[in-house]
């Protein structure tokens, strides 16, 4: 007999719902401790049985990158770009702190992730991805000033931004430097405005 | 017990036992070092390293009590060689001068200790010795950079300076070479040209120029 398919519907929510508590309480654990969780660690963080992971995904592999993916999803939704038409100054203020926000949260997960790629060709691709969306942003916002420079340049440039701009940058300035939220904000902005070419007359 | 039955002192055996194990103990290492750096990040075992070194799994076992206590003397060996292999050269010259040598030595240097680096970063784990030589390596990049560019950074206030030199360390970070080089595909003389043209940009003008 066919269920109904609201049934359905509610099933397929619920499983949703199960598999979305699996990937946050990975991430959970990897905030805390920067290595690869056990499947078995990730089902009591849940809150579900180790089987109840193994009916979502195939494997623990299958779950990191699911994990990957869906971190990646939830930093992009908290990373909207802001004031893309604004002046030089309110551009570099919205993109570093959009950025710091990212790189604040995501750092620990981001280490283990780097640090694993190597077994998984996968993961490498994620992170290639995740380079190339940076890039994406800083391209959106520093258009202005990118568009008065030849191909080669503006490549350089954004390379060394990039650089600049790294998840293990900001942890150097936090951790190593010991700066707070605001210094090492500031450090950014004034450095990126140091390296962007002036900024061309607004078109009429 | 007279002086006379006193066996004499043979210094010349001891010195050559003690020369041998040093010895013993160069090979040793420099077989962990080969290792590391063709199958970085992964930590080769002490059975690997036992048979690229020519000697028994115990002989390096007598001289390192593990393979971390092993790793740190590695990194402390490889430190010395990163060292004596990038002298700094024409400090005193012009702007551009300066920027195409200290790019030029980092970036040799970054293309041949990366897969150690890598093996480092990784391998840490909760060891402070490597944590410490980690520091220690970042430490000596910066202290290079003020040494190249003291002209410039003389004429900037404490804060801003120290500011600089965190940014130009994470901008020529060893990461961040293998980024231009991996992921971006430049070769070695572009990767070069984006450094010198990002730090040229973020150092402030050259005094009395």
């Amino acid at each position: 007999m066919a269920l109904p398919s609201s049934s359905l519907d509610g099933r397929r929510l619920r499983s949703e719902r199960t598999r979305q508590t699996i990937m946050e309480a990975y991430i959970e654990l990897l905030r805390e401790r920067p290595e690869i969780p056990t499947a078995a660690q990730i089902a009591a963080r849940a809150g579900f049985s180790t089987r109840s992971i193994f009916e979502r995904f195939v494997d623990l592999q299958g779950l990191s990158l699911a994990t990957v993916d869906h971190a990646f999803a939830m930093g992009e939704a908290q990373a909207v770009a802001r004031n893309v038409d604004g002046d030089r100054a309110t551009r570099l203020q919205s993109h570093v702190e959009t950025r710091a926000h990212t790189c604040e949260r995501w750092l620990p997960v981001w280490r283990v992730v780097v640090a694993n790629q190597g077994k998984l060709e996968d993961l490498r691709a994620r992170i290639r991805f995740i380079r190339q969306a940076i890039v994406k942003r800083m391209e959106l916002m520093y258009r202005p000033e990118l568009e008065v420079l030849s191909a080669e340049e503006r490549r350089d440039l954004l390379i060394a931004l990039e650089s600049l701009i790294d998840f293990e940058s900001w942890g150097r300035m936090r951790e190593g430097h010991g700066l707070s939220f605001e210094e090492a904000c500031s450090v950014w902005v004034r450095m990126i405005d140091r390296m962007l070419p002036p900024t061309p007359p607004a078109r009429p | 017990m007279s002086g006379t039955d006193t066996p004499p002192p043979r210094p010349a055996r001891v010195d050559g036992r003690r020369l041998r194990s040093e010895r013993t103990k160069q090979l040793i290492i420099e077989a962990y070092l080969a290792l590391a750096q063709e199958n970085s990040p992964q930590v080769p075992t002490a059975a690997e390293i036992a048979h690229r070194a020519g000697y028994s799994v115990r002989s390096v076992f007598e001289r390192f009590p593990d393979i971390r206590t092993l790793q740190v003397a590695a990194v402390d060996y490889a430190m010395v060689q990163i060292a004596a292999l990038a002298p700094a050269r024409d400090s005193h010259g012009d702007r551009a001068t300066r920027i195409k040598t200290q790019v030029e030595t980092r970036g040799q240097s970054c293309e041949r200790w990366l897969p150690l680096w890598r093996s480092l970063v990784a391998n840490q784990g909760d060891s402070p010795e490597l944590r410490q030589r980690i520091v220690l390596s970042r430490e000596r990049v910066v202290a290079r950079l003020e040494f190249m560019y003291a002209p410039e950074l003389s004429t900037l206030p404490e804060t801003e300076r120290r500011h600089i030199l965190i940014v130009l360390e994470s901008l020529t970070d060893v990461e961040s070479w293998a980024r231009m080089r991996e992921f971006f595909g430049l070769s070695f003389e572009e990767a070069c040209l984006a450094w010198r043209q990002a730090i040229d940009r973020l150092l402030p003008p050259t005094p009395g120029v």
